[in-house]
């Protein structure tokens, strides 16, 4: 009776998680913009959209009315994204001037933007669909640019289910609190040693078995965590770090995909680099203290939950791991076919 | 869902109330927390869909009214019964609920921004209620009602604003 009830809930969350659009892992992956000053008004500029699922996001780049090409757009298709570059004449150059990203509104995608100066000044930033402008105006210094990638970190882990729900099972697997310090530190250290080796290029990791991998890095998990229950153990019970460890690894990769996707330069890269990861640890330490203290309050508040509700965030874990798993996998054999 | 759950935390005249019910409730009890803390998600849920469903909204100032009531209400530690909370949390959820429902075209993707938003409810009731009901030291029982006077002095001014902007 007890496990026909486990697998009705099973069931319903991965029915649930085929009906929500949104429980793809980087449907958040940001668009891209990038200006660079060639010659006095001249500009070269690459426009990059996020392609999911063979659909291309609904953002029109709109440069401001004096912008005139030069050249005629060209596009070219990748895996994941549609890149358009052309070369633009502007009148009184583009300072002051305001670029608009029609569409951005009607999605939760972001556009990360960069403008480098023929003077040797640059700067990047973050346009977000609550205001789908930017007004170009060349001021940003390091501290700006550090404060745009901590943004983006913090942004890519809150916003990336697949992260924080690793994350989750981890907290449901580990039994006490140095065991929990140990497990998050382990996934830390090796998530910031992929991201740093691919973000620098000394390592890659293709973008669709990667997120398969990570799907199943959470699909792992979900019979761990039911092992807990059961009071059985295993090698991940007795050492979740060791496994957080051997994920993280993938997880980095993960990381460094939203990075690099962004298109960065490599003249910022470190410094970008080490404010997204400050930003991702930010996102992922929040994350790990409010599941604390919410088990703290339910204590607090004397609540029993039904031995259903106790056992949803486990299926949660494994149920969303096995339908990204099989999503994935579907994707990639298609792309394979 | 995350554009739910952004719009509660960054609303303070949403998140005001919701903090006040749930300091009230801190200062009552377990009971009173886990009454407010199950209730009010369901009731702003069913008061979300109203909204959305009737698109109408009063031209009274909500946000101040519940700022009076529920900072009121705290700052005097009202002695209330399980019943009368009930019906505080019922009416709270529903009335902002539905005022954040109107105006707002109907679209499959607003139940999930709906789910985030009782999801900040949900979260932000758990939290200052545990952290309330775990308050020993009498001062800090205090600290709260003065905290419950400071809301009243927002909701004031709110309403000050209001009448004068007509």
């Amino acid at each position: 009776m007890k496990a026909s009830r486990h697998w009705c809930v099973a069931l319903i969350m991965i029915a649930g998680a085929a009906f929500v659009p949104s429980c793809t892992a980087h449907e958040t992956r940001p668009a891209y913009l990038e200006i660079k000053e060639i010659s006095p008004d001249h500009y070269d500029v690459v426009w990059r959209t996020p392609v999911n699922a063979g659909m291309r996001l609904p953002i029109v780049l709109q440069l401001p009315p004096e912008a005139k090409s030069v050249t005629a757009p060209t596009t070219q298709e990748l895996t994941d994204s549609l890149l358009e570059r052309r070369s633009i004449v502007v009148a009184g150059g583009l300072g002051g001037k305001r670029v608009d990203f029609v569409g951005l509104q009607g999605t939760i995608t972001d556009v990360l933007v960069r403008v480098q100066l023929i003077d040797g000044r640059s700067w990047s930033t973050i346009v977000r669909p609550s205001q789908a402008w930017i007004d170009i105006t060349p001021n940003q210094g390091r501290l700006g640019v550090a404060g745009t990638y901590v943004a983006h970190g913090i942004r890519h882990i809150l916003f990336g289910p697949d992260h924080l729900l690793f994350v989750l099972g981890l907290l449901l697997i580990v039994k006490n609190r140095w065991m929990l310090l140990k497990t998050i530190t382990a996934f830390t250290v090796a998530h910031s040693i992929t991201l740093a080796i691919a973000t620098l290029g000394y390592a890659n990791a293709p973008t669709l078995p990667l997120n398969a991998a990570i799907a199943l890095s959470i699909l792992f998990l979900g019979p761990e965590i039911v092992k807990v229950w059961r009071g059985e153990s295993s090698f991940t019970i007795r050492h979740p770090w060791v496994v957080a460890f051997a994920f993280g690894l993938l997880h980095g990769f993960g990381f460094a995909s939203a990075l690099t996707s962004a298109g960065l330069p490599s003249n910022e890269l470190p410094w970008a680099l080490l404010s997204f990861n400050v930003g991702v640890e930010i996102g992922q330490v929040g994350f790990v203290i409010l599941i604390l203290l919410l088990e703290r309050a339910f204590r607090v508040l004397e609540i029993r939950w039904p031995r259903v509700v106790e056992a949803l965030p486990g299926y949660a874990v494994g149920s969303l791991g096995a339908f990204w798993t099989i999503q994935r996998v579907a994707i990639l054999a298609g792309v394979m076919r | 869902m995350y554009d739910g759950l952004l719009h509660f935390l960054l609303s303070p005249e949403d998140i005001v109330p919701v903090v006040a019910l749930a300091l009230l409730a801190g200062l009552r009890g377990p009971e009173y927390g886990r009454r407010a803390l199950f209730l009010l998600p369901v009731s702003w849920f069913v008061g979300c869909f109203l909204g959305t469903m009737f698109q109408w909204a009063t031209s009274w100032p909500v946000a101040a009214i519940s700022f009076l009531i529920f900072g009121g209400l705290v700052a005097a530690n009202a002695q209330l019964s399980l019943r009368a909370m009930t019906v505080l949390a019922g009416l709270l959820g529903l009335v902002h609920g539905w005022m954040n429902g109107a105006g707002v075209p109907w679209s499959f993707s607003l139940v999930g921004a709906y789910a985030g938003l009782v999801a900040g409810v949900f979260v932000v009731v758990a939290l200052v209620s545990a952290f309330v009901i775990r308050l020993r030291p009498p001062w800090t029982r205090i600290a709260v009602r003065v905290a419950g006077s400071w809301i009243v002095a927002t909701g004031l001014l709110l309403l000050g604003w209001s009448a004068r902007r007509g």
